[in-house]
């Protein structure tokens, strides 16, 4: 097994992303009832999808904090909806779960290594 | 990058919003206390007052960044709304008409927003302590 550090880091970006879209899904909860707010959204394992199909670096790709314009909004300006980020916020834990458990793993495999399996 | 910082500055966020929410729970409260008060300092009946919310942003205002957090800004008297008169010459504090001017408050509507209030709040608590299970998710990789 290659102990290179890259495929780590592609992962410990991953978990920086969910922990940066908890961020801003969080703000959008906390702005549930602030008039003219627009709910945000970060991208990034979509952007990697991309970059993977089209043989892009990985390397070069970023999260990316969106202001969400299209969401239906209440009469007050505001488009968030508490429903959908309390589901957000649920799927992007799970998704944290799994990059913690991947790297973990890993971190594993290499322990396993170094001890010479002992 | 220092890992356990951002989600430090995610909990603030949502400390921010339970502080909001809880403010306008306390004014609501307020609203439906003196639903029927005629008496005020300011003399004339209780007007109803609202919590005006803003978001806190970066200040460069981009809108690529998450927010802040949330502001309970200011509370203000609702002037879009009249006090509601009732005939009772025997009130003390009915005018010569024998009318007496009461709060621009309605039950009804204070509990409507009373529930949505209290459903923001358990949603803030909930975000809250989603970071505190990520946090201790990554001090786990750390053992």
């Amino acid at each position: 097994m290659e102990a290179t550090p890259a495929r780590d880091d592609l992962l410990l970006r991953l978990l920086a992303a969910a922990e940066l879209r908890a961020r801003v899904v969080s703000g959008n909860l906390a702005n549930l009832d602030t008039p003219g707010y627009k709910r945000r959204d970060v991208r990034f394992e979509d952007l990697l999808r991309d970059a993977v199909t089209r043989g892009r670096d990985l390397g070069r790709v970023e999260a990316r904090v969106e202001t969400d314009v299209e969401s239906p909004a209440r009469p007050d300006g505001n488009n968030v909806s508490l429903e959908l980020e309390m589901n957000a916020l649920r799927e992007n834990r799970l998704l944290y779960e799994t990059y913690a458990a991947i790297l973990e793993g890993r971190m594993n495999l290499q322990r396993i290594a170094v001890t010479e399996g002992r | 990058m220092n890992a356990i910082d951002p989600l430090f500055s995610g909990m603030r966020v949502s400390a921010s919003g339970l502080a909001a929410e809880r403010m306008r729970i306390d004014v609501i409260a307020e609203n439906i206390a003196n639903a029927r008060t005629t008496r005020t300092p300011d003399g004339g009946p209780y007007r109803r007052k609202v919590v005006l919310f803003e978001a806190l942003v970066e200040p460069s205002g981009r809108d690529s960044a998450p927010a802040l957090g949330v502001a309970a800004a200011r509370v203000v008297p609702d002037e879009t709304s009249d006090f509601e008169r009732v005939l009772d010459p025997s009130h003390p504090d009915a005018g010569p008409d024998g009318m007496v001017a009461y709060p621009n408050v309605n039950t009804v509507l204070e509990m409507a927003d009373l529930i949505t209030a209290m459903r923001a709040y358990e949603a803030n608590l909930t975000a809250q302590e989603s970071f505190v299970q990520m946090a201790e998710r990554a001090l786990d990789l750390a053992r």
